[in-house]
């Protein structure tokens, strides 16, 4: 036995393991600092970086020291930066390849920090969505446009359907002109006329002229019904197609009120712009908001739905995530499953310009349906500069993926309001110099439907809107409208999607401007419809007069029609009633009858 | 590195029992086949240093095996995914599955089990197989290649009076 065993070599194992075992610690620090530097950086999309991290076995824990997450928008910015984070791990768990935080405090946390060197990982696609339509107002214009002008330049509807009609029915007179010329007329009339007259002689010449007649009668009978079938059926035609010309006559006579409104809103002189004021003034910056919620959200998804890619099923071994040269892990059920990752409670104390925010987060996980609880947020703070006290609660809960569903609660109460540009406009700038207001938010995210509904009462308003020696009446009574306001309620309601999504957003803003400037604008509106119904009517006078001539014309035409139809209907009567040789075919053998 | 080779060539020619070399060569089998930072890996390197196996066929095997196991890498897979989902060894997986120390072993991994699973297989095989070479090729081969041109210009280069030097000091 003893030939088989070197003793020494135990020895030479020992010395072996434990130097392995320096190696690791010595380097691990490093390794745990790059692990969390890479891993970051690829979720964020911008530099993550650590200035050490410290890995303690017994007991296990993690210290990290100065965290710093770039803003990907902004990389000489950190979105985030941490003094320090302490966290204790389950090492029995770390051994089974899963991160167990009990606890971890973050301390020091501030936002939006300056970076010495940029962050930048990937060129950073600018967005201006929503940047044009912020400062863009649409107001109500008080000056009426020259209606001459606008009836020279504009391209009405009233012109346009006269030049159309004038066109068809110079087209259908043509072709109803060709088409008479080609249908039976005068001259068929008399030929008809020629043959009764020969029909008659040839009936005096006897038995045989008789029969040789019966023939010629029949032919000639149905010679004229033809030819009144094809009359009728022609004037049909016609008189469809002036009833349709006729009917177009008329609808012209109502596209000058169409024109009328669309010049109206064309040249502003509607009071439709002062209904949604609010909107304009503050739809784009909440619809900002969302979408700068929508980004971070976006950018947290990918963790919060990592669960679908791992753990044990009910149904059999799953295997996921095929390497090149790494092979694949086949998962098995646990007898007490917990996810890969997952910090039970962090405990954080965020350090922001106007004062101090604290809060818990519960359960952050890439595996919430292992886990079976879903990540929830609570945050407050109090007394803070610029707002009394604010709340921010939610859940974020894909315990089912397939239905998903995130909730936001957002209290702020006695927030301070100053120098808030509303209206970038030159027209009409617009700015709330001071104000308090209390805003309570609730958003939910099912799926893909997102759903916000926003509250506000501003009070102890100070707005200054409009310029020094400003001329426009309209801009003047908004503005003086607008100053005297100190107090507002907003509602705001977002729906749609994270990427589609429409804010709509009312308050007593609407109705007040409405009071201030509807009237004039209303009073206006009339005057220039007025005038341009004079200036229409005066241009179209001349047109509509041709077309009615044109129409007056087509009647000739009709009762052209209607005569050739009444000849040969009296051509056939006079066929059948007095043209037959009825007193010889009395005398027939066998009572014979004529076939008509 | 001459030293290495050196020393490789005294361990063929010399005294050394064939199957302390061929143990050395299976132990490399295994842990340059499977991933080298596996748990069972340690345990076959307490094996090795404990074991009057010879360290340097286990090296020298450790190379060839470890360049090896990239080209095998795709069977290994393919094995240890057939071995880890076959039905009826499913409750046995899912049982080590529970134990620290199997999943410290990484055994769910396809390309951990299909290695393992081939370089045990093989093991006895292999063992006795290069056993019989290293016994014929002494009898047969170790006394012409002695004579050839090639060994006469070998035994005249630098390697060779570094692995001469070798022999002197701890005769095999």
């Amino acid at each position: 036995m003893t030939k088989w065993i070197r003793w020494w070599g135990l020895g030479a194992f020992v010395v072996f393991a434990v130097t392995l075992g320096c190696v690791w610690i010595f380097f691990v620090d490093g390794w745990v600092k790059g692990l969390i530097e890479g891993a970051g950086t690829e979720a964020v999309g911008a530099k993550v970086e650590l200035d050490a991290a410290d890995l303690s076995l017994f007991p296990a824990g993690l210290l990290l020291t100065r965290l710093q997450v770039t803003n990907p928008k902004t990389p000489m910015t950190n979105a985030v930066e941490i003094a320090k984070v302490t966290m204790g791990l389950d090492g029995l768990n770390l051994l089974r390849r899963k991160v167990i935080v009990e606890e971890m405090a973050l301390e020091g946390v501030r936002l939006g920090t300056p970076r010495a060197i940029s962050g930048v990982v990937k060129p950073v696609k600018e967005t201006t969505t929503g940047e044009k339509g912020m400062f863009g107002i649409s107001l109500p214009s008080l000056e009426v446009p020259d209606v001459k002008n606008i009836l020279e330049k504009e391209d009405l509807e009233t012109i346009r359907l006269i030049e159309t009609l004038k066109t068809d029915m110079q087209r259908e007179k043509e072709t109803w002109e060709s088409r008479l010329k080609e249908l039976p007329g005068k001259s068929q009339v008399a030929q008809y006329k020629e043959r009764i007259k020969n029909l008659k002689k040839a009936g005096k010449g006897g038995l045989e002229g008789v029969l040789g007649g019966v023939g010629e009668v029949q032919s000639l009978k149905q010679d004229i019904e033809q030819e009144i079938e094809s009359l009728k059926g022609a004037k049909k035609e016609f008189e469809d197609k002036v009833v349709l010309l006729r009917t177009r006559f008329e609808q012209i006579k109502t596209a000058p009120q169409r024109d009328i409104q669309h010049l109206k809103a064309k040249y502003n002189l509607s009071p439709q712009g002062l209904a949604n004021m609010s909107q304009t003034l503050l739809g784009s910056e909440i619809g900002s908001w969302v979408r700068e919620g929508a980004v971070w959200y976006e950018r947290a998804k990918p963790f919060l739905e990592g669960a679908q890619a791992s753990g044990g099923g009910e149904a059999g071994p799953q295997v996921y995530k095929p390497l090149r040269g790494k092979g694949v892990d086949v998962h098995f059920k646990e007898a007490h499953p917990l996810p890969d990752f997952l910090i039970r409670l962090t405990k954080v104390s965020v350090s922001l310009d106007f004062g101090d925010v604290a809060g818990t987060i519960h359960n952050v996980t890439n595996d919430q349906p292992t886990l079976g609880q879903p990540t929830t947020f609570a945050f407050s703070g109090e007394q803070l500069k610029g707002v009394e006290s604010v709340t921010l609660k939610g859940a974020l809960n894909h315990v089912v993926p397939a239905d998903a569903k995130d909730q936001l609660t957002v209290q702020a109460k006695g927030y301070e309001l100053t120098n808030l540009v509303l209206s970038k406009d030159d027209k009409w700038p617009v700015t709330l110099a001071s104000g308090m207001g209390d805003m309570n938010i609730n958003a939910d995210l099912k799926g893909q439907a997102l759903t916000a509904h926003g509250t506000g009462n501003l009070r102890s308003l100070h707005i200054s809107a409009g310029k020094d020696g400003d001329t426009n009446p309209l801009t003047k009574s908004l503005s003086n409208a607008v100053t005297g306001v100190s107090q507002l309620s907003l509602q705001a309601d977002v729906q749609g999607t994270l990427e589609q999504h429409d804010v709509t957003l009312s308050s007593d803003l609407d109705r007040i401007l409405q009071d201030a400037a509807g009237k004039m604008v209303n009073e206006l509106a009339a005057k220039f419809g007025t005038e341009l119904q004079t200036a229409i009517s005066a241009k179209i006078a001349e047109p509509m007069q041709q077309l009615k001539n044109s129409l007056s014309g087509f009647e000739g035409m009709a009762g052209e029609l209607t005569e050739r139809v009444t000849q040969h209907n009296d051509i056939l009567k006079s066929l059948l009633e007095k043209s037959l040789p009825t007193k010889e075919l009395k005398g027939l053998p066998g009572g014979l009858k004529l076939p008509f | 590195m001459i030293k290495l080779l050196a020393k490789l060539l005294r361990v063929l020619n010399s005294e050394t029992d064939p199957g302390q070399i061929s143990l050395g060569l299976c132990f490399a089998m295994i842990v340059g086949l499977t991933p080298l930072l596996s748990l069972h890996n340690l345990l076959m390197l307490l094996l090795v240093f404990i074991l009057r196996v010879n360290i340097s066929a286990f090296l020298l095997g450790l190379a060839l095996f470890t360049g090896i196991a990239y080209l095998l890498d795709p069977l290994f897979h393919l094995l240890g995914l057939a071995v880890l989902t076959a039905p009826s060894l499913e409750s046995f997986w899912a049982s080590l599955y529970q134990s620290v120390w199997w999943r410290l072993e990484y055994f769910n991994n396809s390309i951990v089990m299909g290695s393992l699973v081939f370089s045990v297989s093989v093991f006895v095989p292999v063992l006795l197989l290069s056993n019989l070479l290293i016994r014929r090729y002494r009898q047969h081969v170790l006394a012409w290649v002695q004579k050839t041109r090639i060994m006469q210009m070998f035994k005249a280069s630098k390697l060779y009076q570094t692995y001469e030097t070798f022999s002197s000091w701890r005769p095999g």
